[in-house]
């Protein structure tokens, strides 16, 4: 009998070859995943419940309140998205139309401007799969897959046996780190891993630059110009490169230019590409969704056919200049994830949540709607971190329903 | 009790980066509201050498406080081989995004990787909870 496999939804990585065990109709055992996609396929702990003002209530009534209180706003907001399923953000985006919201996903906080850069093209990149089998140079920057994306090494990057890598990391592979601490993934990159000082990597951009051009690297931290112009040289002689992007670096740069004229001077004197490593499983999915239909990625106001777009529209600024009355909060946790003294105003509005999960947002939620897991409870279409569309099957029944189906009732109610 | 309790613990500054922990993230993935969650997020780690300044001990619980938030934290040594001195690391959650500056200068983005607060002993003071 052939081995039925599935795609995990822990993170962007979206890994395809996944085999699960059922008991009584619920995941019991999951073969090849990760201990994070091995968490996300199982049911969660604390499942969300249905329910407005802290009482239980009916998915109808849920759903109706819901619809009511984006009609009402002035200026709702719709964020989220990351971990729904591209149906959903499809629906979204048209509940956020028909509502004059403002819509933002968590890329607007974190790899949305290198997302951004690979979209207009002004970022060179290319597919797991290529690195997989042609990758010779692998650089992780401000990124430690051995604990955000643990099978990143294994499955596409380091470790495998590719096409044009049969000897793999033992003699055809070179992983190079550069990070402010010495990571995990650091640690596999033994004598390749530079360590930098807390917000050096535009200077280290600027030096590797310099390097690749004939002049002397200088930066201002202990890092020698002969270390950079052996690290520039590893570049150059890459016959196909990658660098993967973590949020060390992006978190690090005020803009995203010297990433982009490091890439270019690279591909001028080499052949080098760049992947986001996007966290939530359907981040970029989000990211693609959105520029499909408005040319813009992330944080968009909608207000009748027009799209109006900028830092003034991302959830970070609504929140702490309190601009929005609303917020329909879809597959994320924002009293988690945002810094506490701009979460802190979801307090003082109307919150709905779509979660499969008991989460802190959920929980201060006026409304919060309970969804099938997606991946494992119900499939769809996501985009990997390297731009691939996947499709996805439901590993078990439930009787709880989509993300994109909840989205389809509240805009049914608009 | 001690007259110890009516000193004031003596505060330092430090700065905090925050990292990803593959055990921490698949505790969120579990339930961010339970308590293997708190328990491997409400940490930071600090370099040996500023345990011994700062008279902190390993085991014991730290207050973390800045202009935008105050937490309690459990404290422990990094067990890096190099130091780190005057840098703490925590992994990303709620514990640590109390302390991040609400300025983003108007970007949209704030300062995840880079906060600075003062450090203090936490005393007998419990773990700041966000579960409530």
């Amino acid at each position: 009998m052939e081995n039925e496999y599935y795609v995990c939804t822990g993170c962007g990585l979206l890994c395809d070859d996944i085999e699960v065990e059922l008991v009584d109709g619920k995941v019991s055992k999951v073969n090849n995943a990760c201990l994070k996609g091995v968490a996300r396929l199982k049911e969660c702990e604390r499942p969300a419940e249905c329910r407005i003002d802290d009482a239980p209530a009916s998915l109808e009534d849920a759903i109706i309140e819901a619809a009511r209180i984006l009609k009402e706003a002035d200026s709702p907001v719709i964020f989220g998205m990351g971990n729904s399923t591209s149906q959903a953000q499809k629906n979204a985006i048209e509940v956020a139309k028909k509502t004059d919201a403002y819509f933002d996903d968590t890329s607007s906080f974190c790899q949305g401007p290198v997302v951004e850069a690979i979209l207009e093209n002004k970022i060179r990149t290319c597919t797991l799969d290529e690195v997989r089998d042609k990758a010779d140079i692998i650089v992780y920057w401000g990124a430690d897959p051995s604990n955000s994306h643990p099978r990143h090494l294994s499955k596409y990057t380091y470790f495998p046996r590719g096409k044009e890598r049969q000897r793999g990391w033992e003699e055809d592979r070179t992983a190079i780190c550069i990070d402010v601490r010495k990571s995990d993934t650091a640690t596999i990159c033994g004598d390749k891993f530079y360590q930098i000082p807390p917000q050096a990597d535009e200077e280290l951009l600027n030096a590797i630059a310099n390097g690749l051009s004939g002049k002397v690297p200088k930066v201002s931290f202990g890092m020698g110009p002969k270390k950079i112009l052996e690290l520039a040289n590893m570049l150059k002689k890459a016959e196909f490169g990658v660098i993967c992007v973590g949020l060390g670096l992006v978190y690090s740069l005020e803009e995203i230019e010297p990433l982009v004229r490091l890439m270019d001077k690279l591909n001028e004197v080499s052949n080098f590409h760049l992947i986001p490593m996007v966290g939530q499983y359907n981040m970029r999915g989000s990211n693609h969704n959105l520029y499909e239909e408005t040319g813009y990625i992330n944080r968009v106001k909608f207000t009748g056919n027009d799209v109006e777009h900028g830092a003034h529209c991302s959830v970070v600024e609504l929140l702490r200049t309190r601009t929005v009355d609303a917020a329909l909060i879809i597959g994320s946790d924002p009293m988690s994830s945002l810094p506490g003294s701009i979460a802190k105003e979801l307090l003082d509005i109307p919150v709905i949540t779509i979660d499969p999960c008991n989460t802190l947002t959920s929980r201060k939620a006026k409304v919060s709607i309970p969804t099938a897991t997606a991946g494992s409870e119900c499939g769809g279409t996501a985009v990997r971190m390297d731009g691939v569309e996947v499709e996805f099957k439901a590993m078990t029944e439930t009787d709880r329903m989509c993300d994109a189906e909840i989205l389809e009732r509240i805009m049914g109610e608009l | 009790m001690g007259f110890g309790q009516f000193l004031k613990a003596p505060e330092y500054d430090i700065k905090i980066i925050t990292y990803r922990d593959i055990f921490q993230s698949t505790a969120l993935e579990s339930s961010g509201c339970g308590d293997e969650y708190a328990e491997r997020s409400a940490v930071i780690l600090l370099d040996k050498g500023d345990l011994k300044k700062m008279v902190l001990k390993d085991g014991r619980k730290a207050v973390l406080k800045n202009n935008f938030g105050r937490v309690v934290v459990h404290l422990r040594p990094s067990g890096y081989e190099e130091g780190h001195e005057g840098i703490g690391y925590m992994t990303n959650s709620p514990w640590s995004n109390a302390l991040v500056s609400s300025e983003t200068g108007g970007s949209g983005v704030p300062k995840f990787k880079m906060i600075i607060a003062s450090i203090s002993d936490a005393k007998d003071e419990k773990v700041t909870s966000f579960d409530v």
